[in-house]
């Protein structure tokens, strides 16, 4: 009954995984520019919640209506200082100065978080946040329950946004072919600029979620980066709802993997199953 | 020889120069604290010089290059511990090293661009999770150990093998093998339908880089007096050797070494100018330098040259 | 309509054009006719600015185009459907078409172009909710064209759209340019089927090595002995 209770808890974080991997999928997938410090956008958008939360007294989930339009800002003023410059290169050098501007950033973040935050793990703590559903043998909490179904929610209003949404189409486009974008008369640099804010936008959210069910600490960044990563190649570039799948499937693995080989080894089944993928199917188990 | 070629050699031959010349240093400069810079300085030589094999010369972004730094350590360590002389246990852990990479390479190599980076980033995570996991406790010299260190012993050992690491990739770029891996990075697949085979020269690439970062690791196990087995397999080390690649001129001789030089200057001088804001000035101006000098300061040097000769 | 004089285009160091001038008038069909590498792709892509010349004028009804960016062009009225059709593969055959109505001046007449598409090309219309990737060659040319269409144009400018398809097909693609210029739409085809274009086109110009070589009415191209020699085989 242990292994199922720990894998009711490894599918209750995968849904925070999904999320933190939609971000930088759908980034990598549009600008073909990869984004090492998403891990640290994460970050931000924790440490966001738990300012509102400490300073304004709101809800812990209600502090996603301040952070999502504010990481989605974020997003706006870093592509226009940064990542803009690195689109128009082509896509061998794009992958590597994002790579480098990526590290860039995310030690600046890291060290920009432990200024305004110390070094400290944190957790924002909620009024409700013991509380329990009991079914069986079973224990959910509430916190993480509500936390998977928002990450859900969130995932399929990306869905709806990306089907529905001349934008949206639009940024499809771009990710299909940028130059065939252009030729329907696409502004595939707005597209750029659209998809790299709604990619940080999913970073803060999920960095919320983190931090009310979970803990932030300023050097989450590069295990965020390295997850979201994972779930990306499992579940391949241009579903949005195939990336919450690959999440789902990456937090059972590594419940499954806690249970089998002990707690520490959780991050390392992860990365093996990663890399096999990888090494195997270069575009990802579900990627077409 | 091309010009090209010579000015290579000019700046190898200036390169080692200034190492030989640092070799007095002990003598002229008794004080440990100018020794320990210097040696930080040289071993981000040899660590950048190695990861600029094989992402300058063979144009492979790995990540992963912390795993055989840290291999390096784990086995040098070890031995020299168990007895053995210094030299010989850091070439065990480099021979270790370089083997893992070759049988890692196989697959690995399969990948392309960013997947290649990803992928070895993963794969240094894993090795430097398993070994925090499977040796927890921190490693201390014993107590003889201790009472016999000698710092300049340190110090040449780190100015032999940054010579050592110059000269290789000196001799790598004018071979032509050498040459081989930079058809592969300017253009893969043309490369290999033109014969050169890209497999085994990006393997040649990943031996000669993975060897030189695991005899690194190795003087950094004989340097330091105690630390976690897990810390030398950070990633901080591969993001190192990759900023000060990147900053002094990927692809070139003498680039990371002026960027080695540069970084650790750099770092220690906002370290001490502004205790708790140099890590945020130095990633900001480590962007600037991606976005304003793209090729990095040998490529900002040769602009301003044109630009003066016009 | 479109009038370019003395185009210069090249790839770091290598011409690909030296010094191009041709012009389509409203209406018209011209074929554009040359071997492998003479430029043809070049031309097309520096017109509808995915590439930038080095020097020259491309004039569209009297402005110039040099310095506009491609998705703007195609506000202007100027579709290209590129070689290799370039569709976007995850997307079904309505997406892609509504796609092609993404410009403000495409917008307005969504509505009428997409029957017009599927009134062209029937299939189309039974196979709507497919994803492109899943379609024959031909069908997928006929999409490219009509996500073309869909924006609108007053020139059609079409990179080799036969190629790699069959005689069946070919015949059918190039029956559907003749209705699209009926309907008032000037068409720039670049073709390697020349008896083909030449018989459908109202003038021609034969591009080699970066310049024109020749031009002139489609009848009269058709029995130059230049281009018979060099395009239509010792047979034909």
């Amino acid at each position: 009954m242990i292994l199922a209770q720990q894998l009711l808890l490894g599918l209750l974080i995968g849904g925070i995984y999904g999320l933190a991997a939609a971000g930088l999928s759908l980034v990598f997938g549009v600008l073909k520019v990869l984004n090492v410090a998403h891990g640290e956008l994460i970050m931000l958008g924790g440490y966001g919640a738990f300012w509102a939360v400490a300073l304004l007294g709101i809800d812990p989930f209600a502090s996603l209506l301040l952070v999502l339009p504010l990481s989605l800002l974020l997003g706006l003023a870093l592509y226009w200082a940064l990542f803009g410059f690195v689109v128009r290169a082509d896509e061998e050098t794009r992958v590597k100065n994002s790579l480098l501007i990526g590290f860039g950033l995310a030690l600046a973040l890291h060290a920009l978080a432990v200024r305004l935050w110390t070094a400290d793990e944190r957790s924002i703590i909620t009024p409700y946040g013991g509380a329990v559903i009991s079914v069986g043998d079973l224990s959910i909490p509430v916190v993480r329950l509500l936390s998977l179904a928002l990450a859900f929610a969130l995932i399929g209003g990306l869905h709806l946004l990306l089907t529905h949404w001349r934008w949206g189409q639009a940024i499809r486009a771009t990710a299909d072919d940028w130059q065939a974008a252009l030729l329907t008369g696409i502004d595939v640099r707005r597209a750029y600029l659209l998809a790299f804010a709604i990619g940080t936008g999913l970073a803060g959210a999920a960095g919320t979620l983190v931090s009310i069910g979970y803990s932030i600490s300023p050097s989450i960044g590069l295990e965020w980066t390295l997850k979201a990563l994972i779930v990306v190649v499992l579940a391949g570039l241009g579903s949005m709802i195939g990336t919450f799948v690959g999440g789902l499937f990456l937090g059972l693995a590594e419940a499954a993997s806690a249970a089998a080989f002990g707690g520490p080894y959780r991050e390392v089944v992860g990365l093996v199953i990663f890399v096999v993928v990888l090494v195997l199917r270069p575009r990802g188990l579900f990627g077409r | 020889m091309t010009r090209l070629g010579k000015r290579q050699l000019g700046w190898a031959a200036a390169i080692l120069i200034f190492l030989a010349a640092l070799a007095l240093l002990p003598l002229a400069v008794g004080r440990d604290d100018v020794l320990n810079f210097v040696f930080l300085i040289l071993l981000s030589i040899t660590l950048a010089e190695s990861w600029n094999i094989v992402a300058g010369y063979a144009g492979q972004v790995n990540l992963g290059h912390a795993a055989f730094f840290g291999l390096g350590a784990l086995v040098a360590r070890t031995l020299w511990i168990g007895g053995t002389p210094i030299v010989l246990a850091m070439a065990a852990g480099a021979g270790v090293a370089t083997a893992l990479a070759l049988l890692i390479g196989v697959a690995a190599f399969r990948l392309r661009g960013a997947y290649f980076a990803i992928g070895t980033l993963a794969l240094g995570e894993i090795s430097r999770t398993t070994v925090g996991n499977v040796l927890s406790d921190i490693s201390t010299l014993p107590t003889a150990t201790i009472s016999a260190y000698r710092l300049s012993h340190r110090y040449y050992l780190a100015l032999a093998l940054a010579a050592v690491s110059v000269a290789a990739v000196a001799a790598l770029a004018a071979s032509r093998v050498g040459l081989g891996m930079q058809a592969i990075r300017e253009d893969e697949d043309a490369a290999a339908a033109s014969g050169v085979g890209a497999l085994g020269l990006k393997l040649t690439a990943l031996a000669l880089s993975t060897g030189l970062a695991g005899l690194a690791g190795g003087l950094f196990a004989y340097y330091h007096i105690s630390y976690y087995p897990s810390h030398p397999f950070s990633p901080h080390w591969t993001f190192d050797a990759l900023l000060m690649t990147f900053i002094g001129g990927v692809g070139t001789l003498h680039g990371p070494v002026l960027g080695a030089v540069l970084y650790v200057f750099l770092k220690e001088y906002l370290a001490l100018r502004w205790v708790d804001f140099h890590l945020l000035i130095f990633g900001a101006l480590f962007i600037a330098i991606v976005l304003l000098l793209p090729g990095g300061l040998v490529q900002a040097a040769e602009r301003a040259r044109r630009l003066l000769a016009r | 309509m479109l009038e370019i004089r003395d185009l210069v285009a090249a790839y770091g160091d290598v011409r690909a054009l030296s010094g191009v001038t041709l012009s389509v008038g409203s209406g018209e069909i011209v074929a554009l006719l040359g071997p492998n590498g003479a430029g043809k792709s070049t031309l097309l892509k520096s017109i509808a600015g995915l590439l930038r010349p080095r020097a020259g004028a491309i004039r569209w009804e009297g402005e110039d185009l040099r310095s506009v960016g491609a998705h703007l062009i195609v506000e202007r009225g100027l579709a290209m459907v590129p070689e290799g059709r370039r569709l976007f593969g995850s997307m079904t055959v309505e997406e892609n078409l509504e796609l092609g109505a993404f410009a403000a001046r495409a917008r307005p007449r969504k509505r009428a172009n997409l029957d017009r598409v599927y009134a062209l090309f029937p299939v189309l219309s039974e196979r709507r909710r497919q994803i492109v990737r899943a379609l024959s060659g031909g069908q997928q040319q006929m999409v490219a064209v009509g996500r073309a269409l869909m924006t609108n144009p007053k020139l059609l400018m079409l990179d080799e759209p036969s190629l790699g398809l069959a005689p069946r097909l070919v015949r059918s693609i190039l029956e559907a340019l003749v209705e699209i210029n009926r309907g008032g739409v000037a068409v720039f085809l670049v073709e390697q089927n020349v008896q083909a274009a030449l018989t459908l086109a109202h003038r021609g110009y034969v591009l080699e090595a970066g310049r024109i070589v020749g031009e002139g009415r489609g009848a009269d191209l058709l029995r130059d002995p230049h281009v018979r020699r060099a395009y239509l085989g010792p047979l034909a």
